[in-house]
């Protein structure tokens, strides 16, 4: 089985692959300015006490020292304590990714919602109005900062209309939250029967997502276009004409054979926004992963930017993994 | 024969791919073609000189940015350029069929053989899903690919060149066409696997009755194949005869330099082909052939010949045909 032999070798990757990513985030890391101890003390802290808690940070042995200690660390599944929230980072990390998760993932299925079919269309015509709709679109959508657009939303959702709860956050606070299962509220809200919870999270989610959706309905929309445009003119769509296969069903092949293209844009677009949704998180106060690792960058935290590295390499490192997966499904000359 | 009882009358037939910035390409200047039901016709021309433009034309799918300036297609006494593009679409793969190049590129990479011929069969006779299925089954069987039961789920990359082409064979002929466009068939195949392929090729298109359009830059292989033989130029057609006519007298400078060039004879081949350092400087407004004719006269470069008879069903566009034996 070609496939099993593939996911093998991927897997013996995996451990490299992690040491590289941690090798060159750790001395990137270190490169912030900004002593943490002193963040840590306080302006008013005295040399004796920062240098007192250098020492015990580590962080007045050499890097290459440091950097050894923290892969023993890593190694045992212990990335850390933020010296921030005072929880160890894996904590830190398990409660938040999944709300970057549920965020993103949501996100994207819109921007598949949207940029899918409207891509499909627009290949269909070099000319008329759904063309130039589309042109627009991905231009509009290349050219606007997702965060500008989280604002407007929630100016006109929620300041004019009120149609939408208060952007604070990923409930109500007056709303009781499921018990944490997977971590995504909708899900847990779902398990645990609770539809406040429920209508509540979706409340908030609404705005969120639909931001991500439609800024990445653009990549996804061109992606789409051009894949099928050009499908559309490839030998063996040109076959089907011949052959007299009704419209429709050239249609369906040449979408059939933009899917692998679609998939590849969308995974990227996963990987990326791990970390990439984080100035829409900011504006929602979503509490994901990326606002964490950027809090922690900015107050020389090291341990929770780390651990969101660590986090996020894991996780794509899956995404490509099922990427490939599917690959295998929608392409036949792939099993070999 | 009476326009009524052609299969395929194809007349005065121009096709254009504009530029953006110089004068429009003509791909076909004029062409004529009549195909009696049945008949094979052989279509030879090196490459480039218009013939892929010629079937595409044929089947209304001439590539954008290409157009199709003038000219008539009459098929079985229907005049296609007049058809609605949807009421042509039923005559492509039914009643017109193509066998295709190069089959691994252009068979769908991602469906099962078998299923791209059942759709086919399924799309054009009305018949179920299943029962096109064993129409797949039944032209696997009849174009004598081994174990057509496993092969039915095989996709194109598994399988040979050879075997994708008699894949596109079955395709052409399930839905038992009146007429086939061959397109280069074999060119892509190895010498022995080649003649497999023609003669099954030839073998179905006999027994479904079908009239054939055997284009291909090999003239060598028309002479077994073809019951006429067409010589394409630049756009247009400069010889039409019977096979045994054209090979015991070809007429044109043209057709006889495609011959020289298969002989085993350097002399002939010397004889008919114009050097390289020659083809330049001759330009007119005469003869298309004028630069590369090693006949040329004076006349043939302000003269424009037309197709013409030199004998009976014997047509030649040429001021001086040869007349003698080769
Ligand atoms: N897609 C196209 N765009 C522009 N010109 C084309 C195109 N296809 C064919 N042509 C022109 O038509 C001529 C004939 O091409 P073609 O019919 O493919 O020749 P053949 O099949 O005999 O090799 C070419 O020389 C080229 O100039
Ligand atoms: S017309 Fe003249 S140039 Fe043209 S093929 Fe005949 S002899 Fe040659
Ligand atoms: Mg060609």
């Amino acid at each position: 089985m070609p496939i099993l032999r593939y996911i093998g070798r991927r897997v013996l990757f995996v451990i490299p692959q992690l040491f590289g990513i941690i090798l060159v985030s750790f001395f990137l890391v270190k490169l912030i300015p900004g002593d943490p101890a002193v963040m840590m003390l306080g302006p008013t802290a005295s040399t004796q006490s920062i240098a007192e808690l250098r020492d015990k940070l580590g962080l007045s042995k050499p890097l290459i020292t440091q950097f050894g200690r923290y892969l023993h660390d890593v190694a045992r599944g212990d990335l850390g304590t933020s010296w921030q929230t005072t929880r160890p980072v894996t904590e830190d990390l398990f409660q938040r990714f999944p709300a970057t998760l549920e965020l993103i993932t949501l996100g994207l299925l819109v921007a598949l919602a949207i940029g899918f079919p409207l891509g499909v269309a627009a290949a269909r015509r070099r000319r008329g109005p759904i063309r130039k709709f589309a042109d627009y679109y991905g231009l509009l959508a290349g050219a606007l900062p997702d965060f500008w657009l989280a604002l407007v939303l929630i100016y006109v959702f929620y300041t004019a209309l009120g149609w939408i709860p208060a952007p604070l956050g990923r409930i109500d606070m007056a709303v009781v939250p499921p018990p944490t299962v997977t971590g995504s509220l909708v899900i847990d809200s779902l398990i645990a029967g609770n539809l406040a919870a429920l209508a509540s999270s979706l409340g908030h989610l609404l705005l969120p997502v639909l931001t991500l959706g439609l800024i990445n309905a653009g990549p996804i929309l061109k992606m789409t276009q051009s894949t099928v445009e050009r499908t559309l003119s490839s030998d063996f769509i040109r076959y089907a004409e011949m052959c007299g296969l009704p419209r429709r069903v050239v249609l369906r092949q040449a979408v059939r054979a933009a899917l692998p293209s679609v998939l590849t844009i969308v995974s990227v677009l996963y990987g990326f926004l791990i970390g990439g949704a984080v100035l829409v998180e900011i504006v929602f106060s979503w509490g994901g992963a990326g606002q964490y690792a950027v809090q922690g960058v900015l107050n020389a935290d090291v341990n929770p930017v780390l651990g969101f590295v660590v986090f996020s390499a894991v996780l794509s490192l899956v995404i490509y993994l099922v990427v490939d997966l599917l690959y295998f499904a929608l392409d036949p000359r792939m099993r070999g | 024969m009476s326009g009524e009882d052609l299969i395929l009358d194809v007349a005065d037939l121009w096709v254009a791919f504009p530029s953006y910035r110089a004068a429009p390409v003509h791909a076909l200047k004029g062409v004529d073609l009549q195909i009696a039901p049945g008949a094979m016709i052989g279509l030879v021309g090196e490459s480039g000189s218009g013939k892929t433009t010629l079937a595409r034309a044929i089947m209304g799918l001439v590539p954008p940015p290409g157009v199709v300036e003038r000219g008539r297609v009459l098929f079985a006494g229907k005049d296609l350029r007049r058809m609605d593009a949807e009421a042509r679409r039923h005559l492509l793969g039914r009643e017109i069929a193509m066998v295709i190049p190069n089959p691994r590129a252009e068979l769908n990479p991602v469906i099962p053989v078998g299923r791209q011929i059942a759709n086919v069969v399924f799309h054009h006779l009305g018949v179920s899903r299943k029962e096109a299925t064993g129409v797949a089954l039944d032209m696997l069987r009849a174009v004598r690919i081994p174990d057509p039961e496993r092969r039915l789920n095989a996709y194109p990359h598994e399988l040979s060149g050879g075997m994708a082409q008699r894949v596109v064979i079955a395709i052409a002929l399930a839905c038992s066409p009146k007429l086939v466009i061959s397109d280069d068939a074999t060119s892509g195949l190895d010498v022995t696997v080649q003649a497999q392929v023609l003669d099954l090729l030839r073998s179905m298109v006999q027994e479904k009755g079908a009239a054939t359009l055997f284009i291909t830059r090999d003239v060598a292989i028309t002479a077994h194949f073809c019951t006429r033989i067409a010589v394409i130029y630049a756009g247009q057609l400069v010889e039409m005869a019977d096979t045994r006519a054209f090979f015991a007298r070809p007429a044109h400078p043209y057709s006889i330099m495609l011959l020289a060039a298969f002989s085993h004879n350097p002399a002939l081949r010397a004889r008919w082909t114009r050097a390289a350092g020659e083809i330049a400087d001759a330009a007119g407004e005469g003869c298309a052939f004028a630069q590369r004719c090693v006949r040329r006269q004076p006349r043939c470069l302000t003269d424009i010949p037309t197709l013409r008879a030199i004998a009976p069903g014997h047509l030649a566009r040429c001021h001086y045909p040869v007349e003698e034996r080769q």
